[in-house]
């Protein structure tokens, strides 16, 4: 038995001795001894790590897809919250810059007392052209009140209630504005042809009218305040048996894209 | 009789979704665009319901319509009543149930309404006109069958039938 134990203890301390034999230049070259071991070591962590690495593989290829799956639904919905989130801070832009652009419009025309409202809905033919508005009676409108917007002359308001005005636009054929040629000063009657373009009657084609011109309101008749851009002239004809010119306005207000108007209450006298 | 108003308060909401369609979605979509919900209606009116009952909801609809117009008092509820007749009338002449009658109905009727409209105001169809008014033709054929068979639904579910 002692006689085994120092055997055993020689073989270890041999062993130990060749280990450091092999183990020359330990911070160097690795021994030869030194990586037979790691070597050894690396074949043995391979083989016992495989199976765990196999099954690794495939709970994160196959098993795992399932949370992918789930978090790919999730990122997807939240892109789509993202998304409508977007357009409504646009919304919000487009409303605030339209807002900023009649707030401008309301401090460069300190002489009009200007009632902001918003459009709510359009007539529901297709000849008369008529917008309902959010604001009425209580509001502070009234029939035959001028309707502008910061780019001009909107049209008139033809009925109310008291939360809600019925404006009957320029481009309506029912509606008459007296107007004046700003360049020449000639006067005459804009009037809806029913489509987006409106017409400048009574003008006698002697006059000299050119397309460009701006056209503005005459402030006759007191309906509208004078000099408000109703808009320009498109095309004038003139015709040798006819007394008066046929011009075509183009409008200033674009009313397809209408969305936020003021109703002039009456105009503020300046106080020297 | 409790069915009937039932119908009546049914028919009516349905219309008002479709006035708010008309008078604020559609527009701002595409502000010169028209599309008429109510043609289809009457059909559906005429086809499934017993005229007692159509003729009030017509008029009633009709009324409605006049708040969202700068057209005379009157005018679109007359145009609106003529088409429920004419339709009353054409039910004894044509099969008025089959979808492709339903569909080119609503394309004759909207251009009459569009018609008589600028002809009773001396309004005149322009250039920029056109188009909105073909697709609006377009788009109220394609309607008029889906709102008739909303009304026959409806006539359904509360099990109302011709006398």
């Amino acid at each position: 038995m002692g006689r085994n134990n120092n055997r055993i203890i020689l073989l270890i301390c041999t062993a130990a001795l060749l280990l450091v034999l092999f183990s020359t230049g330990q911070y160097g070259a690795t021994s030869r001894g030194v990586g037979l071991v790691r070597e050894g070591y690396r074949v043995f962590d391979k083989l016992m790590s495989a199976p765990f690495a196999f099954v690794a593989d495939v709970w994160n290829t196959y098993i795992g897809l399932v949370n992918t799956s789930w978090e790919n639904r999730e990122l997807r919905r939240q892109n789509d919250r993202l998304k409508v989130r977007c357009m409504a801070l646009e919304e919000v832009k487009s409303e605030n810059r339209r807002l900023r652009g009649m707030l401008q419009f309301k401090e460069a025309h300190p002489e009009l007392s200007l009632i902001p409202a918003a459009l709510l809905s359009q007539d529901i033919t297709l000849i008369f052209k008529t917008a309902i508005i959010d604001k009425g009676s209580t509001g502070g409108f009234h029939v035959e009140m001028p309707v502008i917007s910061p780019d001009g002359v909107v049209g008139k308001v033809v009925s109310v209630s008291p939360r809600t005005s019925q404006v009957l636009l320029i481009t309506d054929p029912n509606s008459a504005i007296p107007a004046v040629v700003a360049s020449t000063r000639v006067k005459g009657i804009v009037k809806g042809r029913g489509g987006n373009l409106l017409s400048l009657e009574y003008v006698r084609r002697t006059e000299n009218i050119k397309a460009g011109d701006s056209v503005v309101t005459s402030g006759l008749l007191g309906a509208f305040p004078e000099g408000l851009t109703i808009g320009s002239v498109q095309e004038v004809r003139r015709d040798v048996n006819r007394i008066f010119a046929d011009i075509v306005v183009k409008p200033c207000v674009e009313m397809d894209k209408l969305e936020g108007v003021f109703g002039v209450a009456h105009r503020v006298e300046a106080s020297d | 009789m409790l069915t009937a108003w039932k119908l009546q308060i049914s028919l009516l909401g349905i219309f008002i979704a479709a006035l708010m369609m008309e008078v604020s979605i559609i527009p701002s979509l595409w502000a010169p665009l028209r599309v008429d919900f109510l043609i289809g209606m009457i059909i559906g009116q005429i086809v499934f319901i017993p005229f007692s009952q159509g003729f009030p909801f017509v008029i009633l609809a009709s009324l409605l319509i006049e708040a969202f117009s700068g057209a005379r008092v009157g005018l679109l509820p007359l145009l609106y009543i003529a088409v429920f007749l004419a339709t009353d009338f054409l039910k004894e002449v044509i099969y008025l149930e089959n979808v492709f009658i339903q569909g080119f109905l609503g394309v004759f009727f909207y251009v009459v309404i569009a018609g008589a409209t600028a002809m009773i105001t001396g309004a005149t169809f322009l250039e920029d006109m056109i188009i909105p008014l073909i697709a609006g033709m377009a788009m109220t054929g394609a309607l008029s069958p889906v709102m008739a068979a909303l009304v026959g639904r409806l006539q359904a579910s509360y099990g109302i039938r011709e006398p």
